[in-house]
């Protein structure tokens, strides 16, 4: 097949200034990809019952609620809608032994179901704790960005549901633009937001996000870390440590086994 | 600033607010600098950012039985070179270690796995940047020297008649081998140190070299339990304490120096019953015991001090144990630092 190099990369944009936490990206994610349910269980955090990214959850909608006593005019009540981040620098792909995490034509990260052997090892290693191994497949799971619709020029099944256009789909480059202009037409209005995954600090290790996000305070809130780490980042030291240690235990056995009549 | 809440910004008053409304608070509280809310929230309910892999007694017992063979077939290497009888009845006894134990390494892979087939996925790729990858061609370069080596010292012991990877040269096997019992002893710990998992990361340094002393340890403790129970003890015993000591030994300051350097993120692996236990066992029953009950034959070997076979045993058990257990507190703590987003939250590398 031709690989067509005009292809943008594609992302989401997802602002959370937007978000009415209506969970409809959750249930047309899970209708799409045929997810199975997660049960029914009250988590007592807000509305928030899903509590998190999983194997079978590719969006989350996470219910932060600010409330304060002393000027109750001052507590708001924000919604994420959170997703995979399809990283530039992606730490599930890099640690991926059998190559079943590919970055696909649209330049998302995709794990695919027939090569992945289940290993986990991507599950440590992905920095925002998003992908995870399901059990009764056996095989790593995770936001696809909807490669299916993307093929046929649909956009992911969230962004298609999303009645405010909180989750908004198409070229990264775009998206970034569109955001920016967001961030400063709130700015103008008195709204302190930012955007996480563009340019920040968040961005050093793992790159660019292609599924960023307008956030209106510090990332931690959102369960999104300040400082996302690159775990390939870690591999010199460690094999140097590693290959030191066993030059230095091949010298100790060498002298102890040394052979002479003296020892024998 | 005081519009902000209240005048169609979507994000703005939702709850509880009712009636309540006014610029002047809304400033007030801005100005109290906690981004304009009297509970700064440092985490989301506690939830973890990170997500733990499912390892469970497979891996543990895999990075255990793989150090152990590693340790033992370099330590074959290393008698290989002498003439000594009891050298010789080592170098046997490892070699043939060596190929169970990859064999068995093998098995609890695809254990975790679930088919065995799943294991042939891993070998569609090379690929350096995943210590996964690099080590299942570690194990598989390491299990088939082991295997040529199992056969052709089952060919002087007279089991088989014929060597049929005779044509292989030497020179040939030896790089491949010293390269492959490398990284069999080490990239376990690489493996888990390069992933987000703070109690991991910070250990870089320290892990796979851990690791590596552990195995080499476990390998001259279970040769020292092959050679007591396959024949009057000799001279080659000591040897393997002398080994078995100066790693447990490095292995307990590198620990130790490890739970330094990681301060709070190390809590997963050194506070609690879990630090408890891998205190008792891996520094007190694995190292600490063990020397004390070599001490004697160690510092003055003479011929009232002849390696004792009860006393080998005990003391091999011992590090052996303490082995196992550093294996498994190290595996088994890295889902604790997984699971608390404050490890993560407030030490970024």
């Amino acid at each position: 097949m031709d690989i067509d190099l005009t292809q943008p990369k594609m992302g989401f944009f997802t602002d959370v200034t937007l978000c009415i936490g209506c969970k409809a990206c959750e249930v047309a994610c899970k209708q799409w990809n045929q997810l199975p349910s997660d049960g029914y269980a009250l988590s007592g955090n807000s509305y928030d019952n899903t509590n998190r990214l999983s194997s079978t959850t590719w969006r989350h909608v996470a219910f932060v609620e600010q409330m304060d006593r002393e000027t109750p005019a001052a507590s708001r009540w924000m919604m994420m809608s959170d997703v995979c981040k399809h990283c530039t620098n992606a730490g599930c792909f890099e640690a991926c032994p059998t190559g079943a995490i590919v970055r696909n034509e649209f330049d998302d990260v995709y794990v695919q179901p027939d090569i992945c052997n289940g290993c986990g090892y991507c599950v440590p290693s992905c920095p925002f704790g998003v992908v995870a191994v399901q059990p009764k497949a056996g095989v790593a799971q995770k936001c696809t960005l909807c490669y299916d619709r993307q093929k046929d020029g649909l956009e992911p099944a969230c962004a298609k549901s999303c009645p405010t256009d909180s989750i908004t789909f198409g070229p990264v480059d775009e998206l970034r633009a569109k955001a920016q202009a967001r961030v400063e037409a709130l700015r103008e209005r008195g709204t302190e937001v930012r955007l996480y995954g563009v340019d920040g600090e968040e961005t050093k290790d793992v790159g660019p996000l292609n599924a960023f996000f307008l956030i209106p305070d510090r990332p931690e809130v959102f369960n999104l870390p300040p400082k996302p780490v690159l775990p390939s980042r870690f591999q010199p030291a460690a094999y140097t440590a590693g290959l030191a240690a066993a030059l230095a235990m091949a010298l100790v056995g060498a002298a102890v086994f040394r052979p002479s009549r003296e020892r024998a | 600033m005081e519009t902000t809440a209240g005048s169609g910004q979507p994000h703005g008053v939702a709850f509880g607010a009712s009636g309540n409304f006014s610029p002047d608070a809304v400033a007030a509280s801005l100005a109290r600098g906690d981004g304009g809310f009297g509970r700064a929230q440092e985490t989301y309910y506690d939830h973890p950012i990170l997500r733990k892999a499912h390892w469970r007694w497979e891996i543990v017992g895999y990075f255990f039985v793989g150090g152990a063979s590693a340790g033992s077939a370099a330590l074959a290497s290393f008698a290989s070179q002498s003439d000594d009888p009891g050298d010789r009845r080592l170098v046997r006894n490892a070699r043939y270690t060596a190929l169970i134990g990859s064999a068995l390494s093998g098995a609890l892979l695809v254990k975790d796995l679930g088919r065995p087939e799943r294991f042939l996925n891993m070998l569609r790729i090379v690929k350096l940047k995943s210590p996964m990858s690099v080590g299942v061609y570690a194990l598989s370069s390491f299990s088939t020297v082991a295997g040529i080596e199992a056969v052709r010292q089952a060919r002087a012991d007279g089991v088989v008649p014929v060597d049929p990877f005779g044509w292989i040269p030497p020179a040939l096997i030896a790089p491949v081998k010293a390269i492959s019992t490398a990284l069999m002893a080490s990239y376990t710990g690489v493996l888990i140190s390069a992933t987000a998992i703070p109690v991991w990361y910070r250990g870089r340094r320290h892990i796979p070299a851990i690791f590596v002393l552990s195995g080499v340890a476990a390998g001259a403790a279970l040769q020292n339990v092959l050679l007591a129970l396959t024949g009057p003890p000799t001279a080659t015993s000591r040897k393997l304490e002398i080994v078995e000591t100066v790693a447990a030994l490095a292995e307990a300051a590198l620990l130790l120096h490890y739970e330094r350097a990681a301060g709070e993120a190390g809590n997963a692996l050194f506070a609690g019953p879990r630090g408890s236990k891998l205190k008792t066992w891996t520094l007190g029953v694995g190292t600490a015991l063990p020397l004390l009950l070599s001490l004697p034959s160690l510092v003055r070997p003479g011929a009232h001090n002849k390696p004792h076979r009860v006393r080998t045993l005990l003391t091999a058990a011992c590090a052996l144990a303490g082995g196992y257990v550093l294996r498994e507190a190290m595996v088994y703590a890295g889902r604790d630092s997984a699971d608390d987003p404050r490890a993560y939250l407030r030490h970024p590398e």
